[in-house]
């Protein structure tokens, strides 16, 4: 049961009908698509914020699942969580990431646990992100690279709520890995 | 000048941009697009919003207007908005032609003097056969109201929208409508759609973008390529043809709407003499 119905090929607008090109586009561009004007600067901005880009899958699954899990995303953290894993991350890193233990545990690397310091300080909010946690940080990346790791954050806050909000359904592919792999 | 003007003036983008009035109507055609019915609910646009663009139609270099419902003369204040209508861009609008009674035709006047037209439904030659499809009476009341109109100076065009018509009763059909006092260059026969109510009748013929002129057309619920897009169909508005959501600022669906006409590979123009 989602919060709003998922626009389905046949009804799918003009702008929307390259997305449904392939099959089923995935409950996000069916919600979109209901206005296909914020469909069309929407997804080619989360493929520049989430997709490949200048920073490696890795790192940038780090940031994704580690908000997701921050902001409870049930949608975000499934998916995210295949993807996690397909990018390379261990079993025990994507169990930390999805929490509640402590990322120590799996997380070793001075760098990456600066990097998780701060997506939980940007993600948690509200108010000023201590500078403490942005100068660790940047001990370890370029401005570029924190530039682009905070929009990635916000990004994955928008896809969060908005996948909350909207109740949106994990797909059955994702959810039957999940089942093999033993995830909740 | 504008993007949108250019287009037009090339050609590339139909110059008439169609405004939905209303849903609602006290008809129930068995072919209705939009399933209009007297109980449908009205999503009217609005006097002040259709007004608005209709302005910024013309400022962006749109050449003409529509105006379509529903019944849109259902609309308490259709007659003076389309005179107001008719002052900024040329105006046709349609009508089923069966709710013009004498005090309304009298504040139709105006529009003798302005380029307005009405375009009234009439499809068939006879009676019984054009009232199997639109309802009772309806022959009677529309051959009644055209030569009314005719006789104020409101220009009239009839529509003939039909499954099949062979040369006998098209030729009955012309007879008739001469009679009536409008000529031959404005009578348009065209097919009937197969969407909305239609679908349900199996009747007509399909039609998507290829086979339909790309006319903005604006409802209450976004924009759309071609007053056949924003159709009804079990109680739903179909989206297949929805441009955007937002229909003001006007220039929104119209960019869209241009970068979609520009996308088409060549030869792509519409098919069907849907007009």
């Amino acid at each position: 049961m989602t919060g709003v119905q998922l626009v389905q090929a046949e009804q799918a607008p003009l702008l929307a009908r390259r997305y449904y090109a392939n099959g089923d586009p995935g409950p996000i561009v069916a919600a979109l698509a209901h206005v296909p004007e914020l469909l069309e600067v929407t997804m080619p901005f989360l493929d520049a914020a989430l997709g490949p880009s200048a920073v490696d899958a890795r790192t940038k699954e780090l940031v994704i699942l580690r908000t997701s899990a921050v902001m409870g995303c049930r949608y975000c953290i499934q998916t995210h969580t295949v993807v996690a894993r397909n990018s390379g991350l261990s079993v025990a890193e994507v169990a930390a990431l999805r929490g509640p233990q402590p990322l120590e545990e799996a997380f070793t690397d001075p760098r990456e646990l600066a990097l998780l310091r701060w997506v939980e300080a940007v993600a948690a909010g509200p108010g000023p992100v201590p500078a403490a946690t942005r100068t660790a940080l940047q001990r370890h990346f370029e401005d570029p690279e924190v530039v682009e790791l905070t929009l990635l954050v916000g990004a994955t806050l928008l896809l969060n709520r908005f996948c909350t909000a909207l109740e949106l359904p994990t797909s059955p592919k994702v959810l039957r890995r999940l089942a093999a792999e033993g995830w909740a | 000048m504008s993007p949108v003007a250019e287009a037009v003036r090339d050609g590339v983008l139909p110059g008439r941009v169609w405004l939905y009035a209303n849903y609602h109507c006290n008809l129930a055609c068995t072919y209705c697009l939009t399933e209009s019915y007297p109980g449908a609910g009205r999503r009217e646009l609005g006097e002040r919003r259709m007004l608005a663009l209709a302005q910024e139609a013309t400022e962006l270099g749109f050449t003409a207007l529509g105006v379509t419902g529903g019944e849109p003369f259902l609309l308490p204040y259709l007659p003076e908005l389309l005179a107001r209508l008719a002052g900024i861009l040329p105006v046709v609008c349609l009508s089923n032609g069966t709710v013009f009674t004498e005090r309304r035709l009298e504040r139709l006047r105006p529009l003798a003097e302005l380029p307005a037209q009405i375009q009234v439904s009439l499809d068939r030659p006879e009676p019984d056969a054009n009232d199997a499809m639109r309802g009772p009476e309806n022959f009677r009341k529309v051959v009644d109201a055209i030569p009314r109109l005719v006789e104020r100076g409101v220009r009239v065009r009839i529509a003939t929208t039909v499954q099949a018509i062979d040369d006998e009763e098209r030729e009955r059909l012309c007879g008739l409508h001469r009679r009536l006092g409008v000529p031959d260059a404005d009578h348009v026969i065209r097919p009937i759609v197969r969407r909305g109510r239609a679908v349900d009748h199996g009747l007509g013929v399909d039609a998507g973008p290829a086979d339909l002129p790309a006319e903005l057309t604006i409802t209450t619920d976004g924009a759309f390529w071609s007053p056949f897009g924003p159709t009804v169909h079990g109680g739903r508005l179909d989206t297949d043809l929805l441009i955007t959501r937002t229909t003001m600022p006007l220039r929104v669906p119209a960019a869209a709407l241009l970068r979609l006409v520009e996308a088409r590979p060549p030869g792509s123009d519409a098919q069907l003499n849907i007009q």
